[in-house]
This record gives C-alpha cells, sequence and structure tokens, in this order.
C-alpha cells in the first residue's frame, strides 16, 4: 500500500503527514508544487530578497508522529480509585488527588458520571458553579480550538468564565497603552511591511529580552530567521540586552548586555539621560507629538523630587553594565537608523513579567519615540514579523470571532454564557482557597483602556463558589505561579468535582477525579491557518510573520487511537447527555464545520471546496505591487491612517492615548490611577517587591529567570517526547528521569562547589527542584536561568507540595501580582538560592507514579515504564495500534 | 557521482529540526540497508556544540552538525570484516545490518565518534544519508523537482544550513556553496575526503574592549590594534568599533599572539595570548602619555 499524505498544522509549523496502511510513518514539512504562487520580492541595497519556496517547521512540529503514539497517550477514560459519589459531593477523598492512582472506565461510565455531577453541582448551587479553563495551543485549527468547540459547549452550558492573564505580554498590557495606546494590540505596535523597511534602512537592531530563534513569531515555525541572516549579512548591528545570552544572541549578537534583572528600566532611563544632555534625540518629532515631555525630561536629568539624575553612572550601580557601555550604546542608537523591540513580536519578553514590567514597557516605547519612531529605519520592530501580504484576503485566525463555532456566522446561532461570575486564572488557587478574591481588570483589555479598572469580586454578590473544575489541555503547574498553590487547590473539598480533558497525561492530569482521553490533531478533521491568530484580533495580521501565507485542510490522517476521541465528540456526547446535544451540534460533524469555515471565508473564492481538500493547503501568493502600509508612517507623515486594523481616532493622527500623543506622563494614570506607586503616571525605575534591594535578598541572593521555552511549545511537547530530552542544552536523561537545565555563572558556581553537570537544587520559601547545572558565561553573574513551561512536574512525595524533580520550576516563583492595580504576573522577579544536591533521587519516578495506567498498556510485559520509554516502545506502541487497528477490519478512510 | 551534504555553522541556529527529523525517520523503523535506531541513545545527525570565550564579555557557541562524514576512505571499512562496510557507487558509506553483527571495532574505528554500539543488536549502526528513500521509487521528491530526492534533515532545515548533491558536479548547488564559503574539515579527519563538508566551523577569536582612562567612563573608538603571531610572523590589524570592541575571528589555533593596542596621546598597551581557545583579552583603560 502506498503512502497517503496528508496535512496539518501545529505550533510548529504547516506539516504533510506520511500514512502507510493506517500508521503514521513520518513528517515532513510541506513540499510547495509547481502550480502554487511565487514569493514576494523585496528589493533592497541593490539586492533581491525572496524566500525558499518550502514551509519551514520548527523542531515540535517534527515531533508530531511520536506525539500520537507516545507512552504518556491518555488512551482511555479513567476515574480516580478512590474517588466516590457520594451524593452531597463531600468526603470524596479530595487530599488524595495527585497521590492516587486510577481505574479504567468506559466511556459510557465517565460521561455519565460526569453529566450526573453537572446537574447535581448546577442544580444544588446555581450555573456559576462549575468553572472551566483551558491551556492556549494544545492543538490547532479552528473547530478544535479552545475559543470553539471549548467555548460553545461551556457558553451554552453556562458557567463561571476564567479570564486568563495575558501572560506573555502583561507589562507592555498594563504598561504601554498609557503611553502611545495600542491597548486593541495588548501593548504591542503595529509592524506592518516593516521587513521591506528595514531590510531597505535600518542600521542597528535593538534586540531587548528577545530571542527570536526560540520564541520563533509565537507559533510561526522558523519562518523569519532567514531575514535576520540577511540583515547580519548586511552588516546590521544586532545588539542584544537580556541577562541571559540567549540562543539567538549566542549566534548572532554584535554585542550582548546582560542587566541584573528587573533593571531594565533604569538602563532606559540613563539612555535617556544621555539623549537629553547631548541632544541626540528628535526633537521636531518630540515637540510634535509628545506630550509633558519636559516633565519627564527634568525627572530623567535629577529636577524632580528624587533628585537623582538618571545618569550612566547611576544606571551601573543598578545594572551592573558599566556606564561608559551605557553610553556607547545611546549614541550608537541615536546616530543610526535604529529598529528593536522587546520579545517575540516586539511587545513581550521576559523583562515585562517583572515587578516593574510596565515601567519598562513605557520606558521602552519612549526611547523609540524620542528617535522618531514611524519614519524609515527608525521603528519597533523585533525582526520576525512584517513581511508583505496580501491584506486582501480573509481566513479567520483563531480569536477571530468571526472563525469560532460558538458564533455567527459560523453557526446559526451563538452561545451565550448567562452566568457573569468571573475568575481570575493567576489567583484561581487562591480564590479556591480563600473563598475570596478581589482584582482589577478584565484579563485581556483589548477592548479599551478603562478595561483594566473594572473592579471583580468573587464570588460575586449573589453568586455562589465554585464546586466543580473542569480542566483541559496542558498544564498550569509548569506555567503559572507559585503552583504548589495548585496542588493545595486540588486537594480542597471545596473543588467536589475535577474532570481533566487532554492528550497527554501531564503534570495536572493527576489531580483529577475523571480522565477523559482528547485525540490529537491528526486522528481528526480541523481546518486552520499558519500563525493567523485572528485579524482585527490582539495580534492582528500576526501571519506576517511568515515568508507564506497558508490555510491548511487538517485532514484526518488516521483514526483516533486507544479509546480516545475528538474534542468535539467529547463536548457533543456530554451536549446530548445533559439534553442540548442537537443545539450543541447544529446536526454538524467535524467535516461540516470546516467546510463552513471556507464558506464563510475568502477562501471559497480562491479555491473548491474539492480543490481544497485533495490538495491540503491554499497558498495565498502576494501580488507584484503589494499595497504598501508601512507601520507608524502615517503618524509621522501626517496622512490619514492607512495601516490595517486601525481605529478611526488613528485616521486623524492621533494614538489611542487621551491626547492622541505619546504621553510622557499618562494622562489615563493620572485620571484612573494617580495614586498607583507601581505604575506611576511618570514612568520610573523602581525596585522590585522581589529584587535584589529586598531583605529576602540577604536569603536568597540569586535571581531566577525562566523564560518562554526554546525546546517546547508551553507544555505540549516536552513531556511526550523523548528526543527532546537528549538535547544537552534542553534536559539531562538520568535513571528514568529528564532533569530540566539550570545555568549559573562559573564564578557563583566555583563559590557554591558545583560543577558541570552536578545535580543542584533551586530553592526559596516556595518550593524547591533538583535540576542539572549547567555552568556558563552565557548568564549575569547573580542570575540563574532554567526555562519555564516544564510539561513534567513530578513531586517526590506525589500530591505533596515537595520538592520536584520534573523542572517544574514555576513553584519557585512567586504568586504576587505586579501591582495591586496591575494585575498581571511578574515570574521573573523571583529570588532563590541554589546548592549542590548530594540527597537520595528516586529512580524514574516520573513514569513510575500514576501512570502505570497509562503507559504499561503499551507493553505490558516491560516492568518499568523507563523499560518502555528506552526501548523499542515506539515500534511496540506501532505494532499494537496495528492490530487493533486490523480488527476494525482496516476500514481507515 | 559522490552524494554528499554540505554544512554549514554559520547558518546553522541549532534548532535541532535535522536532529529531530532523523529520529523520526529511523527511530522504529529499519530497512535493507539498516536496523532501526533505537529510541533513545543514538544521534545519526549529531548536534556537537561548544562554548567559545571565557569571559561574559565576549561568548558565542560554536554549532556542528556531526553526521557520519561518509568518508572517501573510511577507517570503518578498514577494520570491518566480511565487507560489513561497504561505499556504494554513489558513494554513501553503508554499514551492513547482517554482516556487520557483533563487530564493535567498526565503531571504535570511527575518528569523529558517528558510529554508535546497539548493544540489544550487537549492531553497530550510523548515518545512511537517507539512501533507502533516495532509492525508493515511492518516496516523494522535494520542492518542485519531483526527481530530486534529499535526505531528512536537509529537508528540514529552515536555515538552508544543509545542502544535499553531487560533488562530483561543478555546477551542482552543493559545489557551488563549497566554492564560496571556507571549508573546514572536522579537525580528526584533516586531509582526508569526505562527503560531508563542513564550512565555517570557526577556529580562535581574541576579543577586547578599550576605554579611556576609568575616571572618564568612555570607550575609545578607532584604537589600533595589532596582532602578531609569534611563530609564522602572520599580522592582523583592526580597529576598535562604536562599543570600543575588537575582535580578530579565524586565528590559527595553538600559536602565541602577540597583542599591542594603540591610540594617539596614550601609552600603548601590549598583551601575550596563547591561542588554545577562544580568549577576551581585557577590558583595556588607557593611560595618558
Amino acid at each position: 500500500m502506498t503512502e497517503k499524505v496528508t496535512h496539518s498544522i501545529c505550533v510548529g509549523g504547516p506539516i504533510a503527514i506520511h500514512t502507510k496502511n493506517g500508521i503514521i510513518r513520518r513528517i515532513r514539512p510541506i513540499i510547495f508544487k509547481d502550480e502554487d504562487p511565487a514569493g514576494w520580492v523585496i528589493n533592497a541595497r541593490g539586492k533581491k530578497y525572496t524566500p525558499y519556496r518550502k514551509s519551514t517547521v520548527a523542531l515540535h512540529a517534527m515531533t508530531e508522529k511520536i506525539r500520537a503514539y507516545a507512552y504518556d497517550r491518555i488512551r482511555y477514560p479513567m476515574i480516580r480509585e478512590d474517588f466516590v459519589e457520594t451524593p452531597d459531593g463531600q468526603n470524596r477523598n479530595t487530599e488524595n488527588r495527585g497521590k492516587s492512582g486510577y481505574r479504567r472506565a468506559s466511556w459510557d461510565e465517565a460521561l455519565d458520571l460526569v453529566t450526573r455531577e453537572i446537574q447535581r453541582i448546577q442544580g444544588t448551587y446555581g450555573k456559576e458553579s462549575v468553572t472551566a479553563i483551558t491551556s492556549s495551543h494544545h492543538s490547532w485549527g479552528l473547530v478544535g480550538y479552545k475559543l470553539s468547540a471549548f467555548a460553545r459547549f461551556f457558553r451554552m452550558l453556562g458557567y463561571t468564565q476564567i479570564l486568563d492573564n495575558p501572560d506573555s505580554w502583561e507589562g507592555f498590557t498594563w504598561g504601554a497603552p498609557h503611553t502611545y495606546g495600542y491597548h486593541w494590540r495588548l501593548g504591542g505596535a503595529e509592524t506592518f511591511d516593516l521587513l521591506e523597511d528595514a531590510l531597505q534602512n535600518v542600521e542597528t537592531m535593538i534586540m531587548w529580552s528577545h530571542d527570536p530563534d526560540s520564541t520563533r513569531g509565537g507559533y510561526a515555525a522558523n519562518e523569519s530567521t532567514m531575514w535576520r541572516h540577511w540583515l547580519d549579512d548586511m552588516g546590521i548591528q544586532f545588539i542584544y540586552i537580556d541577562p541571559f545570552n540567549n540562543f539567538s544572541s549566542v549566534k548572532q549578537a554584535d554585542k550582548w548586555f546582560a542587566p541584573r534583572p528587573g533593571t531594565d528600566a533604569a538602563l532606559c532611563e540613563a539612555i535617556a539621560y544621555v539623549w537629553l544632555t547631548e541632544n541626540t534625540y528628535d526633537k521636531g518629532y518630540i515637540e510634535k507629538h509628545a506630550h509633558r515631555f519636559d516633565e519627564w525630561a527634568d525627572y530623567i536629568l535629577g529636577n524632580a523630587t528624587d533628585c537623582t539624575p538618571k545618569t550612566p553612572q547611576w544606571a551601573e550601580t543598578e545594572t551592573g553594565i558599566p556606564a561608559a557601555d551605557i553610553k556607547a550604546l545611546a549614541r550608537r542608537w541615536a546616530s543610526t537608523k535604529t529598529m528593536g523591540g522587546s520579545g517575540l513580536r516586539g511587545g513581550f519578553g521576559g523583562v515585562c513579567r517583572t515587578a516593574n514590567g510596565t515601567e519598562f514597557a513605557r520606558l521602552m516605547v519612549q526611547l523609540f519615540a524620542m528617535q522618531g519612531m514611524g519614519k524609515p529605519g527608525q521603528n519597533i520592530w523585533s525582526g520576525n514579523t512584517g513581511a508583505p501580504m496580501d491584506y486582501g484576503f480573509w481566513f479567520g485566525g483563531y480569536s477571530d470571532p468571526l472563525a469560532s463555532i460558538a458564533n455567527q456566522p459560523v453557526a446559526d446561532n451563538a452561545a451565550v454564557n448567562c452566568v457573569t461570575q468571573k475568575l481570575y486564572r493567576p489567583n484561581l488557587p487562591d480564590a479556591i482557597l480563600d473563598g475570596h478574591y478581589e482584582w482589577y481588570g478584565e484579563g485581556f483589555c483589548g477592548g479599551g483602556i478603562d478595561l483594566e479598572f473594572t473592579e471583580h469580586i468573587y464570588p460575586e454578590p449573589g453568586c455562589s463558589k465554585i464546586h466543580m473544575f473542569y480542566r483541559y489541555g496542558g498544564t498550569f503547574m509548569g506555567t503559572m505561579l507559585d503552583t504548589n498553590k495548585w496542588v493545595r487547590m486540588y486537594r480542597s473539598p471545596e473543588l467536589q468535582f475535577v474532570v481533566n480533558q487532554d492528550i497527554h497525561f501531564h503534570g495536572e492530569a493527576r489531580f483529577a477525579d475523571v480522565i477523559l482521553p482528547a485525540c490529537t490533531n491528526m486522528e481528526r478533521y480541523d481546518i486552520g491557518e499558519l500563525c493567523n491568530s485572528g485579524n482585527g484580533g490582539y495580534q492582528s495580521h500576526s501571519q506576517t510573520g511568515n515568508n507564506w501565507q497558508i490555510v491548511v485542510f487538517q485532514d484526518k490522517a488516521i483514526e483516533p487511537l486507544w479509546e480516545s476521541h475528538s474534542d468535539y465528540w467529547i463536548f457533543s456526547q456530554l451536549a446530548k447527555r445533559l439534553g442540548w446535544g442537537e443545539k450543541y451540534t447544529e446536526g454538524r460533524s467535524e467535516l461540516d464545520w470546516c467546510k463552513r469555515f471556507w464558506e464563510k471565508s475568502d477562501l471559497c473564492k480562491r479555491i473548491s471546496w474539492e480543490d481544497f481538500t485533495r490538495k491540503g493547503y491554499y497558498l495565498a501568493g502576494v501580488p507584484e505591487n503589494w499595497e504598501r502600509h508601512y507601520a507608524f508612517r502615517w503618524f509621522v507623515d501626517g496622512y490619514p491612517c492607512d495601516t490595517p486594523n486601525h481605529k478611526d481616532f488613528q485616521e486623524e493622527g492621533k494614538l489611542g492615548t487621551f491626547t492622541g500623543k505619546f504621553e510622557f506622563v499618562s494622562e489615563s494614570l493620572l485620571y484612573w490611577a494617580p495614586y498607583d506607586e507601581t505604575r506611576t503616571p511618570i514612568a520610573t525605575y523602581k525596585h522590585s517587591w522581589e529584587g535584589h534591594h529586598s531583605i529576602k535578598a540577604k536569603k536568597y541572593p540569586f535571581h531566577l529567570i525562566s523564560p518562554h521555552p526554546r525546546f517546547d511549545y508551553h507544555t505540549h511537547t516536552g513531556s511526550s517526547t523523548p528526543w527532546l530530552w537528549e538535547i544537552p542544552q534542553n534536559r539531562k536523561y538520568i535513571n528514568g528521569n529528564p532533569y530540566l537545565i539550570a545555568r549559573i555563572h562559573p564564578e557563583k558556581a566555583d563559590e557554591k562547589g558545583i560543577k558541570e553537570g552536578d545535580f543542584v537544587l533551586l530553592f526559596n520559601e516556595r518550593g524547591s527542584v533538583v535540576c542539572i547545572a549547567n555552568i556558563t558565561y552565557r548568564v549575569e553573574k547573580n542570575t540563574i536561568h532554567a526555562y519555564c513551561s516544564s510539561p513534567i512536574y513530578n513531586p517526590v512525595k506525589p500530591g505533596e507540595t515537595s520538592m520536584d524533580i520534573g523542572g517544574c520550576v514555576n513553584v519557585l516563583v512567586p504568586g504576587r501580582l505586579i501591582g495591586s492595580m496591575v494585575p498581571g504576573m511578574s515570574p521573573n522577579s523571583c529570588l532563590m538560592d541554589i546548592c549542590k544536591y548530594e540527597g537520595p533521587l528516586p529512580d524514574c519516578q516520573c513514569f513510575e507514579s500514576k501512570l502505570e495506567s497509562v503507559a504499561f498498556d503499551a507493553d505490558p510485559d516491560a516492568e518499568t515504564c523507563k523499560e518502555i520509554i528506552e526501548g523499542h516502545g515506539f515500534e511496540k506502541i506501532q505494532i499494537k495500534v496495528m492490530e487493533k487497528y486490523k480488527d476494525k477490519d482496516g476500514s481507515v478512510k | 557521482m559522490r552524494l554528499g551534504i554540505a554544512i554549514d555553522s554559520r547558518m546553522c541556529m541549532a534548532c535541532y529540526c535535522c536532529f529531530i527529523a532523523c529520529k523520526d525517520e529511523h527511530c522504529g523503523y529499519g530497512s535493507s540497508i539498516s536496523e532501526a535506531q533505537p529510541m533513545m541513545g543514538q544521534f545519526w545527525m549529531d548536534i556537537r556544540e561548544w562554548e567559545r570565550g571565557d569571559n561574559s564579555r565576549r561568548i558565542k557557541t560554536a554549532t556542528v552538525p556531526t553526521p557520519c562524514s561518509h568518508c572517501s576512505d573510511p577507517a570503518c571499512m578498514k577494520v570491518a570484516k566480511n565487507g560489513a562496510v561497504y561505499k556504494r557507487p554513489d558513494g554513501i558509506v553503508i554499514i551492513d545490518p547482517e554482516k556487520a553483527k557483533g563487530q564493535k571495532a567498526i565503531v571504535d574505528a570511527c575518528p569523529i565518534g558517528a558510529i554508535y554500539w546497539n548493544e540489544e543488536l550487537q549492531l553497530p549502526q550510523k548515518c545512511t544519508m537517507c539512501a533507502e528513500l533516495l532509492d525508493d521509487p515511492e518516496y516523494l521528491g522535494y520542492l518542485d523537482d519531483s526527481k530530486k530526492k534529499v535526505p531528512r534533515c536537509v529537508e528540514a532545515c529552515p536555515n538552508n544550513a544543509l545542502f544535499f548533491g553531487d560533488l562530483d558536479d561543478s555546477e551542482s548547488e552543493i559545489s557551488k556553496v563549497i566554492a564560496s564559503n571556507r571549508v573546514t574539515q572536522l579537525e580528526p579527519l584533516e586531509g582526508q575526503e569526505t562527503n560531508i563538508v563542513h564550512l565555517n566551523i570557526p577556529t580562535i577569536f581574541l576579543a577586547g574592549t578599550v576605554y579611556f582612562p576609568k575616571e572618564q567612563d568612555e570607550v575609545c573608538i578607532g584604537a589600533r590594534i595589532k596582532l602578531t603571531c609569534r611563530e609564522t610572523g602572520e599580522k592582523w590589524d583592526t580597529k576598535t568599533n562604536y562599543f570600543g570592541d575588537w575582535e580578530v575571528e579565524w586565528l590559527p589555533k595553538n600559536k602565541t599572539i602577540d597583542i599591542a593596542i594603540s591610540f594617539n596621546g596614550y601609552k600603548p598597551a601590549t598583551y601575550t595570548s596563547f591561542t588554545d581557545s577562544d580568549h577576551y583579552i581585557d577590558m583595556t583603560y588607557l593611560e595618558k602619555e
């Protein structure tokens, strides 16, 4: 039988899936065909630049096969073995969550139980007593995504929504809009057509807390890596600022600055000081476009109440960067055409997730304004968005309200949640454990600056508390804060019933009462576009991070493995049992929904449904003379704003601030939060509440920084893919357990008696994690670097808040938010200490505990899970799957 | 015809796509020319990396994707008994999965450690340059050219750090890439012809920063830096840039280098360094004459 080729898309890029005899054989990048359109051509400095004719992948995309057959796939529905379905929800041994094993259940038993509990709890306490939340991006596609199938189900059911915090943008979301608007982009700047601008004009790139080869434009695979090589080859100077000489920096930086974590705002102020004293900023621009600049300048120059000039020498004491170097940086920036930005797409980066994150974000924007932001070669642009695109072609992105099965026009009837009570994700454990929580803001406040200041109280007056928690996809143990709190929450009898629906047995699944196995993208139908988060959404036109705009028919390559089912099937079944199945599905199969997305977008004008599904993808070309909408040029040149996704007031030349100008003294903060000490009307460098000036620093002298990971995507890949554990910069696999790498400066390692490859304990008052030491000059002296987003959470004592050997450093980071009125998380303001670890370590615990019931099904003859992972487990798993497949008389489509 | 892969260390960002693609292809799947790669522990496409520099002031990494080099005169072939290692007409070196059983000497013979021992099967194993796919008429081609097939690692590279083609054809893409780059063979294979051609593997850099006297807090731009090799007399000239930084790359290894730093009106500064590894020389603070 020849290979069948189908296509899919994931956070690592678009892929072709080769299937033979109903088994996935290999994953490849998509092979473009002759008939596919030509790529754009940018003429710059006497050369022509055009992308290579292939879709790139990131390493996680290449793991899709092994993830499908992974040893840790949840294979069938499971119920906690000591769960008792008491009629009043009490005495359910909730203290054993995370500790107890599971027994296999049939789908009917599991779904009936979930249905009964929803009905009992909502019947007893009200609709709002059920809550549910998902991780982001554990799958891709408009049908199955959390804002689609999941949202449709829970909105129709009625539930307390848990607001996501803007976890990747914090400082920019809560800070930058008060300086230059763009709240509708969560504080990030527009970057339309800036790739061309940069190739033609830029001379210096400032990569501030930015590792583009690791964060990869969000989910744009490695599409933009080549652009930065082009710039590098022209001799463009790349300056990286990051306490860790990150993976892009170490390959490309002409200069690396390593500020002490959380002091970046001080560096901003010193740069401004140099420009102000040397008259090297764009005075005309500032005169025209800045509001209350002089008051701010007075503060920088030391004429304000603090009487402290923000000199390079002053900044040296805070940042550790020599004053002479700071001056040189300021002069290079001012004397050359400079672009830059922070993290991912310019308004991200680890530094914005510190106690001083809002102030850094605002100051960074102010610096770009001082150099004439919007002029050719001078802009906020971080080298990985702004490619030419066909703005006339619309296909929905995942956050686009028009592209969800929960909404019209894709659905005939929209799903509307009848419950107004809300919760806030970073503080979910506090709310459950304390029974009361208050906070400001609507999570993602893209609808307006005022939304940052709405007051929330849980329980909402007249509402009931939460008694049922439905968790879907991924694990927060590795992405949220002080995650031992989550352990305590799960053990609370307040949560009478917990469901976890996921593909793999991640660190959080083991706390559920009922586990429902979902299938991967390759086992169901879906449809989606590479890196499209929704035009009009918070990251509008994020596809400009790609070389190619590509919509993929995510065909079903194989039938769902073991007893797993698609998320849509699971929700449909629950809806049916709850009595509104028809209403949920509107009679549509997943394939029918896929066709709706084709029909309700421009896709139907470009390619027939038959051709699209046969070919598997549609590549939207860029017209030869594409429309240019250079970001921010309208603002400088004074013509009505023409960039996609703009607001009406921009057409009058205004920004989204109160005054329409760059506010160096923020009128919006003076109006809403004049006395907030965290985010002051004038953005200033402030000592962190957990930083080197804290008393606590005497006990815990190291800063922990835990940026977004290079070798995983959120928590979705690393647990199921042992190959990733063999990457020396990622983990070290010892005795059946993959330990995370933690990086320490040689001088400090020497003081602590730590050698390369030693076991080390990272610890503070919140918890402890065992890692493997990598001794490297790539970290700032006072910094320990260890990536967050560990998919493996593996406490030595399951179900307790004990030492973790899974590399889940999020147990160390503070649960405290940036400020009382700034509800952003700041995991990178974290103090800790480190020592060599010589205590006992359990063998292979990760996979022995709780996982037996999951992994042993793959190979019942194996004695340990370690054997399954290291042996030819993969092959055996495939053979078993093949046998099962044959039993089903081979009737795979 | 001599099939080969050119590997450009300068373009490699250590993204590990080739590494995973190789595992995706070979773990759990054997063919007539090789047994399956075990799930863990073998790296037919190994990414070898080292940190360059001894000071946070200047630090880089070198990345060298390292599969079997498919030598023209393979050391492993010489120690193999019963013709267990053979060279195909297209130049690809293959370990016969039947004949090589029990021959651990094949592993030990490899000068670059690119052959792995499969304990369970008692078998030496390594990269096949995906010859089994190149031979398979049903395996789909690559990009526009349906006839053109490339190894999985090359196809997965998002950054054109890997080029596949015929080394004997001077018009092929791979030959052109090799001709326009610095060829830097792996040290243990120096002087030998191999079908894997490594490009731009760095040698040694020396770097430093020049400042005016400490109390001025100013970098010195345009200071002259002269490097002289004691052994060979070779000289390198450079100037400090806008950060006061200077750097000389591609220095010969294990030589003694004299460094002279000068700037008008200031006393010259001199250093001596040995190029056993990459060094950041100093933050040099000039003194008035």
